[in-house]
């Protein structure tokens, strides 16, 4: 193998009281797509933040281009040529693409003044060769999340980057994105760049990777080609036990039960168009679709967080009179939104405070809350649904990502006993997490509740649900259940009746 | 850093307090060195007297900061209330019962207004009680250019008396930060107010009635400056356009002094006390001393800084 592009060797980074990385050792070849896998904590973001300069070991070397660095800095890295692209994009919404691209070294005409033409067409050169049509000129507010992510990997090759590191890039995006992407990584690694690439889909990474690391609490388990390992094997060594099954068993025959929630032609805003589409008791119908294909505001138009224009919304055959939040919330319906952090959890708040929000009814005596019925309510969710929470009174903003997923589910699994919307319910949750969840979401539909199910993730569509509506541009491109059900078949109706005349503005 | 860890470094006692309470206990010990009059009930009592108009100033001031917002109305409301209540009195010196209610009413009326206008609108509540504190300012200026009115005899009692032994005034603040604290944290609509600070969508979300709640939660910050006016206008006994001006911006010290984060959700009033009961305390010693009121304000502003800049952000983002 040629020398690699980078090459950690007995790498150590401890917090107090803890080993963050444990004598890791990892090396990236110049071409090679290179995954990071392991579950949250396991010390990938630690490794990623030592070779992008974030963070500074404090045993073991870096050896850069075939040299021994200690980066002083992510500057300094980055003047070295290692780009990392977070997960949190570091973009200014308010400039353009241009501006923000050519942020540092905007290029001068006569008199030292910045030349905006010059910067467009340089940018605009840029961003051809990806093969994306944004323009140079657009605001970066006004795109959408995986267009962003694209001006963010323009922004790095302008820095003719040797390494790149991607953490998540495909937590925000789907389908027909994530192929673009995985086309330009290919790109690069054509180029001889050095790529380093974490997700948590497995999936993607048997299609991307070259070859794979995989770190369990701060250690190194393993380096290995992407074709010595399997699906289950990659979990075995990441979780470091056998799981049977990621999915638990779906339903036998389809279910005759009483349709809980029935969407007769519903129309909202643009996104929303003539869509309808029904869900059972036991039942666990998912929608899926691109991000901007009108999933969410479907949702939302349930949950009566979103104003609708025409159709009907019924709820065990009744249709809601004065619609909004707390209307469904009182009719036994629950919705788990996709962005926990500001449509969700009140992370200043206790686990148990955020468990009773929608319920405060239930703790209420003649206008004061009884603080001891809360704390035993939390106490029970969070043994029921196995929360990693000391206490009832812990604040949930302390909480790792799957635990606050969980406080999320316990919070609306006491509500919802009719309908539970599910909106991403294991974005950013690592594997082992992920399984439990599903197995929650599972007992939920056994236990009667009608589950309406949003994912990307077409493994966890294609495993999970009973039923699929697909959607694609708004409107409903089909529906699958049973054996019909595959990857490809949802893929070929998500993509049904996509027009690229609007490129890159679908959001 | 471990989970475990992280949870012990979030939920240890909030750390503004400590530092609050160290700053008092050497304001104590220092006033006790320059005069052995700084500790006798006499200079208590005065403190506490002192302190109600800003006390009670703070408290509405706690309660919109907790809803992640902020009131810039509460100097020109006040200045507004004594105003109206020191020329009405002086027309009619026997309808004082009459009086009171009237100027709570329409001070948390004008309240009201900043939170549902806030929220129907769209507009930060920055913006929105700007203008209101600009509306009703220059509308008691049109009315009064000059302080003026005067308030019955006995009227001043609410400033000056005392019942056991204790001040009225200090009675009153003792009163209302306890009610406020009960209220906080044993209420459904006071838990309502932590959920809306801590997101107004997904207070939404939740089913909770947001408009409802930042309306409310405004009117109390305008029925507290309606009340710290009743016991200003006690003390001075004239009604002033201008003398609530630099009470906004006083207001707020106390409430970031005290722990109360400016993005809402977490804090809450017994900190503010102790914020009250801090800058109260170092203006009464610098009296004292007879430093000069220009160094008070320095004073009073390096101490924001210590008390807001060593206190542990974890968790604030």
């Amino acid at each position: 193998m040629t020398a690699p592009v980078i090459r950690l060797t007995g790498i150590e980074k401890s917090y107090p009281g803890v080993k963050s990385l444990d004598n890791v050792d990892f090396a990236v070849a110049p071409g090679e797509i290179h995954a990071l896998l392991g579950e949250n904590g396991a010390g990938k973001s630690t490794l990623t933040a030592v070779m992008g300069g974030a963070v500074k070991p404090n045993a073991g070397t870096i050896e850069y281009l075939g040299r021994i660095v200690a980066w002083r800095s992510p500057k300094e890295a980055q003047a070295a040529g290692i780009h990392v692209i977070h997960q949190e994009l570091a973009l200014f919404p308010e400039l353009t693409v241009a501006e923000n691209i050519l942020l540092t070294e905007q290029p001068r005409g006569p008199l030292g003044l910045i030349s905006p033409r010059a910067r467009l067409k340089r940018v605009q050169t840029a961003l051809d060769s990806l093969g994306v049509s944004i323009p140079a000129s657009a605001r970066i507010g006004d795109l959408t999340l995986a267009d962003q992510q694209m001006v963010e990997i323009a922004k790095a090759l302008v820095g003719e980057p040797r390494l790149l590191v991607f953490d998540e890039p495909t937590a925000v995006i789907a389908g027909r994105e994530v192929d673009l992407l995985f086309d330009n990584m290919r790109k690069m690694r054509s180029l001889g760049i050095g790529i380093v690439y974490i997700s948590h889909r497995l999936d993607e990474i048997f299609e991307v990777a070259d070859r794979v690391t995989i770190l369990k609490d701060g250690k190194l388990v393993g380096t290995h080609p992407i074709g010595s390992l399997t699906r289950d094997g990659m979990i075995n060594l990441m979780v470091g036990r056998r799981l049977e099954q990621i999915f638990p068993p779906r339903l036998a025959k389809p279910t005759q039960g009483r349709v809980v929630l029935a969407v007769d032609r519903l129309s909202a805003g643009d996104r929303v168009k003539d869509v309808s589409l029904s869900v059972r008791e036991g039942e666990i119908v998912a929608i899926a679709g691109m991000v901007g294909s009108g999933r969410t505001e479907v949702a939302e138009a349930v949950f009566g967080a979103r104003a609708v224009e025409s159709g009907a919304i019924s709820i065990d055959g009744e249709a809601i009179p004065r619609r909004g939040p707390r209307q469904s919330i009182g009719r036994g319906v629950g919705f788990l939104t996709e962005d926990r952090k500001a449509q969700g959890l009140f992370l200043g708040l206790s686990v148990a405070s955020n468990i009773v929000a929608p319920a405060l009814d239930e703790i209420t005596r003649n206008g004061l809350l009884d603080r001891s019925k809360e704390s035993d309510i939390g106490r029970r969710q969070i043994g029921d649904f196995s929360i990693a929470a000391p206490s009832p009174d812990t604040r949930v903003g302390a909480l790792s990502g799957g635990n606050q997923q969980k406080v999320l589910f316990s919070r609306w699994a006491r509500i919802a006993d009719r309908l539970l919307i599910l909106d991403e319910p294991t974005r950013g949750v690592d594997v082992g997490a992920k399984v439990e969840i599903y197995r929650i979401i599972r007992s939920l539909a056994d236990q009667g509740v009608a589950v309406l199910m949003i994912s990307s993730e077409l493994a966890e569509v294609v495993g999970l649900a009973d039923r699929v509506v697909v959607m694609a541009q708004g409107r409903v491109t089909g529906e699958l259940r049973g054996d019909d059900v595959s990857e490809e078949s949802v893929m070929r109706l998500a993509v049904h009746t996509q027009d690229r005349s609007m490129p890159g503005t679908i959001q | 850093m471990t989970f475990t860890q992280s949870i012990v470094r979030r939920n240890r006692l909030a750390p503004s307090y400590i530092i609050v309470t160290v700053l008092l206990i050497a304001l104590v010990v220092t006033g006790a060195f320059v005069s052995d009059r700084f500790l006798s009930w006499r200079n208590v009592s005065n403190l506490f007297q002192q302190m109600s108009v800003l006390g009670l100033a703070s408290l509405g001031q706690t309660f919109v900061i907790l809803l992640g917002g902020i009131d810039l109305s509460v100097g020109s409301i006040v200045s507004a209330a004594t105003v109206f209540l020191a020329n009405f009195l002086e027309w009619r010196p026997d309808l004082v019962w009459l009086a009171l209610p009237f100027a709570l009413a329409a001070t948390g009326a004008i309240g009201a207004l900043n939170g549902y206008l806030s929220v129907r609108l769209r507009v930060h509540p920055l913006i929105v009680t700007l203008g209101m504190s600009s509306i009703i300012f220059g509308a008691s200026l049109s009315y009064r250019k000059e302080p003026g009115g005067s308030i019955p005899p006995g009227f001043d009692v609410l400033a000056f008396g005392s019942l056991w032994g204790v001040p009225i005034p200090a009675i009153a603040l003792f009163g209302a930060f306890a009610i406020a604290g009960v209220w906080l944290q044993r209420s459904r609509s006071g838990r309502s107010l932590y959920f809306v600070g801590g997101g107004f969508e997904n207070a939404r979300l939740n089913g909770l009635p947001v408009t409802r709640i930042t309306t409310g939660v405004y009117a109390l910050s305008g029925f507290c400056a309606g009340l710290a006016a009743i016991f200003l206008v006690a003390k001075t006994g004239v009604g002033d356009p201008r003398i609530g001006a630099s009470l906004t911006l006083q207001s707020i010290t106390p409430v970031v002094v005290g722990g109360t984060i400016l993005a809402g959700g977490r804090g809450g009033v017994f900190g503010t006390f102790l914020g009250v009961l801090l800058v109260s305390m170092l203006n009464n010693l610098l009296n004292f001393s007879g430093v000069s009121s220009y160094y008070q304000w320095v004073l009073q502003g390096v101490i924001i800084l210590i008390a807001v800049g060593l206190r542990d952000k974890g968790g604030e983002s």
